[in-house]
């Protein structure tokens, strides 16, 4: 890790553990944008850590981007933190210049060749931001288009954390304006959100493993702690391997950006975290019984966020089915000759 | 709570040009058997074993004065796993090249390294592991085997089991009790290298479920074994054993003793036509081995830097046996095919072998729960 990384992540890890302790969870969860740390989190430049230095940004790229995700994952920060940062790494690869302000990426599967109005789901934290930054493929690549708020109107929903996911309707003229991202496809710019939600997942899975081997410790029953019980350690143990994987995966995947096993590492990492959160939730609220299953303790804040995030930006299955598909497809003779490639 | 490190590694064109090699190697060497390959590391052919020392992959990490290759553990690994995926038949020197040579290097007398290592190098000197007893499998530290202290050695009583490939090995090293127990139950514990063509000795195969006679029951009736054949230190034996341990649980055969049965699969589905289910499971199982990889590759690296990551080499070898353990529960259930153990090659018969086999991968080394025992350790719950 490089000097600046550390810096990097240890400063972030300061603000972020910082925000835990306001009542930012329950605003964003009533619906009200939790301004005042979001603001904090904007004043501290944190929006460009992924932009090259050339754009004022702090020139740590994709690599930086994940690593505070990882954290806000590990906090549960409930701020677009992922959102934003892609958006405005995205928008600066096009040459569009962004203010200090909340954008959130829009991927688009297909080009919009008439006029229409556009229905899209599952767009994060749209209703609270100042833009969109809208992708699309078309026959010459990919496009970008920045939406002023005003322009599109937002149905709220969110997702089982409270995550505002809202349905935006668009007309498609606001998209003629646009400029093209060179060096991306559509299966790129996925997998970089599949690999976001899966940091986010890895810094999730280490806080509830944390959490609940430390509640294991305190809590007695039949006169000693319940940590002490094999039944408890055994499933703690396997809690501990998957999530060692999982930060494993990720980290691999992170290492191997723009190479040539970018896109396999990356399905591995939500495949592993994917399957991981499954567990860790399962264990952990079994480990904390009645307890953690209320609003007021804090492990439901993870658990609800791994319950949310594994779905998002394609589950385990249907990255496996990707991943056997190409598995299949491999003009190799062998699948260990491609598999052998991913650590050379 | 520790917490487990697991750095990826990135392999080096040093590593990549060795992967070459071995490829090559295996090419010319020609098609192994289908009987053969799944859990090739259980498959002793001494023949084989000096065909590799021949091209310097024995000892490979061990310093050049005993004639070892001076090369790093990723290259080591590179080269194992190489081996393994191609289910060729290592058997023979695996335990004296993964864990005796090493606990001689890091325990053992100059007379000694001097005596065994340059033999193992060659391929001539194969060692069996004596820890496992009648009465103690998990429980190690409840062993009886007594080395007795007499003129100019040890005399030997009692018995070992489950050791495999002791009616070929040469030596074995052998735990034993050299003090009476006392309330610390892990103290008055010893190693002795001991000749198993020693008299007194006497070896009784034991045939497992699948028909193989890989493993053997050991008695010991008043073996001699001189001074110079203790290692280490007298009562520190278990101390010993531990740091032997770390290095047999991370390695690539804790994941990849089915690994055959994966390509299998995928070149039956190719020509059959594959259902989503079926690309389902191959995308999750290359998954998990891909990430098993990257992990098992990771702790080589500690290795290398000389630490001793006992918790995460527990973590690779509990997900790594589930995986292998699994594996061929899931291909059978998206093939057409039954296990066939009657049939002498084809994916009838690697399926057969996989699940037949498969039981022991996560006894041998450590059982699941011992291993999920020392991991719940790390994290500060015992």
């Amino acid at each position: 890790m490089s000097d600046l990384v550390q810096m990097v992540e240890e400063s972030a890890t300061r603000l972020l553990g910082s925000f835990v302790e306001t009542q930012a969870t329950e605003l964003m969860e009533a619906g009200v944008f939790p301004q005042s740390i979001w603001d904090d989190f904007v004043a501290d430049g944190w929006l460009k850590t992924m932009l090259p230095e050339e754009k004022e940004g702090t020139g740590l790229g994709l690599e930086g981007g994940y690593l505070l995700m990882r954290l806000a994952g590990y906090y549960a920060t409930p701020l677009p933190i992922t959102e934003s940062l892609i958006a405005f790494y995205l928008a600066a690869e096009a040459g569009i210049d962004l203010p200090n302000s909340l954008f959130v990426p829009v991927f688009l599967t297909q080009d919009t060749t008439q006029n229409s109005t556009l229905i899209i789901k599952n767009v994060p934290w749209a209703r609270h931001a100042e833009g969109l930054i809208v992708i699309r493929p078309t026959q010459t690549g990919l496009a970008v288009s920045l939406v002023d708020t005003g322009l599109y109107s937002c149905q709220p929903g969110h997702n089982m954390a409270g995550e505002p996911r809202d349905e935006v309707s668009l007309e498609t003229s606001h998209l003629q304006q646009s400029s093209p991202l060179t060096g991306a496809d559509m299966e790129k710019l996925d997998s970089w959100m599949a690999l976001a939600r899966a940091s986010q997942m890895a810094g999730a899975l280490k806080s509830v493993l944390e959490r609940t081997v430390e509640y294991a410790n305190e809590r007695s029953q039949f006169g000693r702690q319940i940590g002490k019980f094999q039944a408890v350690q055994q499933q703690l143990a396997v809690q501990a391997e998957l999530t060692s994987a999982s930060i494993c995966a990720v980290d691999a995947a992170i290492q191997h950006l723009s190479t040539e096993q970018e896109w396999e590492l990356i399905a591995c990492a939500k495949i592993t975290t994917g399957e991981s959160a499954g567990y860790a939730a399962k264990t952990s609220h079994a480990v904390h019984a009645a307890i953690g299953f209320t609003q007021e303790y804090p492990l439901q804040l993870s658990t609800r966020r791994l319950w949310s995030w594994r779905d998002e930006f394609g589950n385990e299955a249907q990255w496996s089915a990707r991943l056997g598909q190409q598995c299949i497809d491999l003009t190799t003779d062998d699948l260990w000759s491609w598999l052998t490639t991913q650590t050379s | 709570m520790k917490t487990l490190n697991f750095q990826p590694v990135i392999t080096a064109e040093k590593e990549n040009v060795l992967r070459q090699e071995v490829r090559d190697f295996l090419k010319e060497h020609g098609k192994i058997k289908d009987a053969d390959v799944i859990d090739s590391w259980s498959v002793c052919d001494p023949e084989f074993s000096r065909t590799l020392a021949q091209k310097g992959w024995l000892g490979m990490t061990w310093p050049a004065e005993y004639g070892g290759g001076n090369r790093s553990y990723l290259e080591r690994y590179v080269m194992i796993e190489e081996l393994l995926a191609a289910g060729a038949p290592v058997g023979a020197h695996w335990v004296a090249d993964r864990q005796s040579g090493p606990l001689l290097l890091r325990f053992g007398t100059e007379e000694q390294r001097t005596h065994f290592l340059p033999k193992i190098i060659a391929g001539e000197c194969f060692f069996a592991i004596g820890m496992s007893e009648p009465n103690s499998g998990s429980d190690l530290a409840s062993i009886k085997t007594r080395a007795e202290k007499v003129d100019g050695g040890w005399l030997i009583n009692g018995s070992k089991i489950w050791t495999s490939w002791a009616h070929v090995c040469h030596q074995m090293i052998t735990l034993c009790r050299t003090a009476p127990e006392t309330k610390d139950r892990h103290a008055g514990l010893s190693q002795l290298i001991v000749d198993l063509k020693q008299t007194g000795i006497t070896i009784r195969p034991i045939e497992n479920l699948a028909g193989d006679k890989h493993f053997n029951e050991i008695f010991f009736d008043d073996v001699f074994v001189p001074d110079n054949r203790l290692i280490g230190s007298v009562g520190e034996g278990w101390g010993q054993v531990m740091a032997e341990l770390a290095f047999e649980r991370s390695g690539p055969e804790r994941f990849l003793s089915s690994y055959q049965l994966l390509e299998a699969a995928i070149k039956q589905l190719r020509s059959n036509g594959v259902t989503h289910q079926a690309k389902m499971v191959i995308g999750e199982y290359t998954a998990r081995l891909m990430v098993l990889r990257q992990m098992s590759l990771s702790v080589a690296k500690q290795l290398q830097e000389g630490k001793l990551p006992v918790n995460e080499a527990s973590v690779v070898k509990d997900l790594g046996t589930s995986f292998e353990q699994d594996l061929p529960d899931a291909i059978r259930l998206i093939i057409n095919s039954e296990p066939r153990p009657s049939e002498s090659e084809g994916i009838e018969r690697l399926l057969s072998d996989a699940i037949l086999k498969s039981p022991a991968f996560s006894l041998r080394g450590g059982t699941r729960e011992i291993l999920r025992g020392i991991i719940a350790r790390g994290l500060g719950l015992r």
